[in-house]
């Protein structure tokens, strides 16, 4: 196993394409997630820091801020609400395939996609070319798509992306062609991923007794 | 500077106006060049032109190196556990797994285990020659 990796599952996540990194403000504790940039035509990839351990179980962090909450006053903001344990898996995530291109995905978070036509803001979405579900301790590989599983999201903004100079240029030819282009793009809040229970999965105990065995 | 109106005013017999891209928006693009490029709006003019032209072409090319950036890294991912690029793929087109090189490269970054069953599928489908990568040593210090 590459040396990189810990012996818990990892619990970091590459993202891609502009997926944010503020979760849900209902979480006041947010995922100790190491946020990786990955470069597929927007961001940069960074080099991999290393990991910090695995945050505790939700439960335990609920009540650990239950507990801090009394005592300090002034320091954490009103606006905090007692906050409630996520109702996913640790660390799951999704793959699932929009407008031919594929995202990886986390309930609550954002994805910038292609603009969906028909889709105003507040519109409820489901997802169904779900390819790939995996949590902390097991994957669902799809093959080519974990049936019945879905993703649901909410479109939050339809926006146009940065404008991009389109300049075309012949030498010795007087030709020149000066075009602005602002692509629209949909933005889409994940709520949650379901339906992937009953599909055959791949546990971290058939990998450790394949390891064990070879 | 740059007469972009002229085919379609013509066609409507309007007067043609020229658009120029006067000397700010020039040198609002040019911030970071090298010398008097930043500066000097006739040196500043070419310089800004040619990296017009070089981020028309280079938008096309970053698909290309993204693409073989993904690659190298699922290779490199799948050499780990004794299979190379080529093999990994083909068996994951025997079963059928449609995810792309994107999505591979980001889950043997991120998450081994799960890259690991993939690697066993892929492996179980076509085993292709098994022993001819073998994963490196681990050497104790």
């Amino acid at each position: 196993m590459a040396t990189a990796t810990v012996s818990t599952l990892c619990a970091t996540f590459g993202t891609h394409c502009a997926i944010s990194h503020n979760p849900k403000p209902l979480f006041s504790q947010p995922f100790n997630l190491n946020r990786f940039h990955s470069n597929s035509y927007k961001l940069t990839f960074s080099p991999r820091s290393p990991l910090s351990p695995l945050s505790p179980l939700p439960k335990a962090a609920d009540s650990a801020l239950v507990q801090t909450q009394p005592g300090s006053l002034d320091p954490q903001p009103a606006q905090l609400v007692p906050v409630q344990p996520p109702s996913w898996e640790p660390g799951l995530f999704a793959v699932i395939m929009i407008g031919s291109r594929q995202y990886i995905v986390h309930p609550g978070r954002w994805i910038v996609v292609q603009r969906l036509k028909g889709a105003n803001v507040n519109d409820k979405i489901a997802l169904h070319k779900v390819l790939l579900v995996g949590t902390d301790t097991s994957c669902y590989i799809g093959k080519p798509i974990v049936t019945n599983a879905v993703v649901y999201a909410t479109v939050e903004e339809q926006g146009l992306d940065p404008k991009v100079i389109v300049f075309k240029y012949k030498k010795k030819k007087h030709y020149r062609r000066n075009i602005g282009h602002r692509q629209p793009h949909t933005r889409l809040r994940i709520n949650s991923i379901m339906g992937y229970e009953n599909y055959p999965k791949v546990t971290m105990d058939d990998i450790k007794s394949d390891d064990s065995e070879s | 500077m740059w007469s972009s109106n002229r085919s379609m005013s013509s066609s409507l017999g309007v007067e043609r106006t020229k658009k120029k891209m006067n000397k700010d928006k020039i040198f609002k693009l040019a911030k970071g060049f090298r010398g008097r490029a930043k500066n000097c709006i006739r040196i500043a003019r070419e310089r800004v032109e040619k990296a017009l032209q070089y981020s028309y072409r280079d938008r096309r090319n970053k698909k290309r190196d993204m693409r073989s950036l993904w690659i190298r890294r699922i290779n490199a991912g799948t050499r780990l556990h004794g299979v190379n690029y080529g093999n990994f793929m083909h068996g994951l087109l025997k079963e059928n797994i449609q995810l792309n090189r994107k999505v591979l490269s980001e889950l043997s970054m991120h998450e081994p285990y799960t890259f690991k069953s993939l690697v066993d599928i892929s492996r179980n489908a076509f085993p292709g020659n098994k022993n001819v990568v073998v994963p490196p040593r681990k050497v104790a210090f």
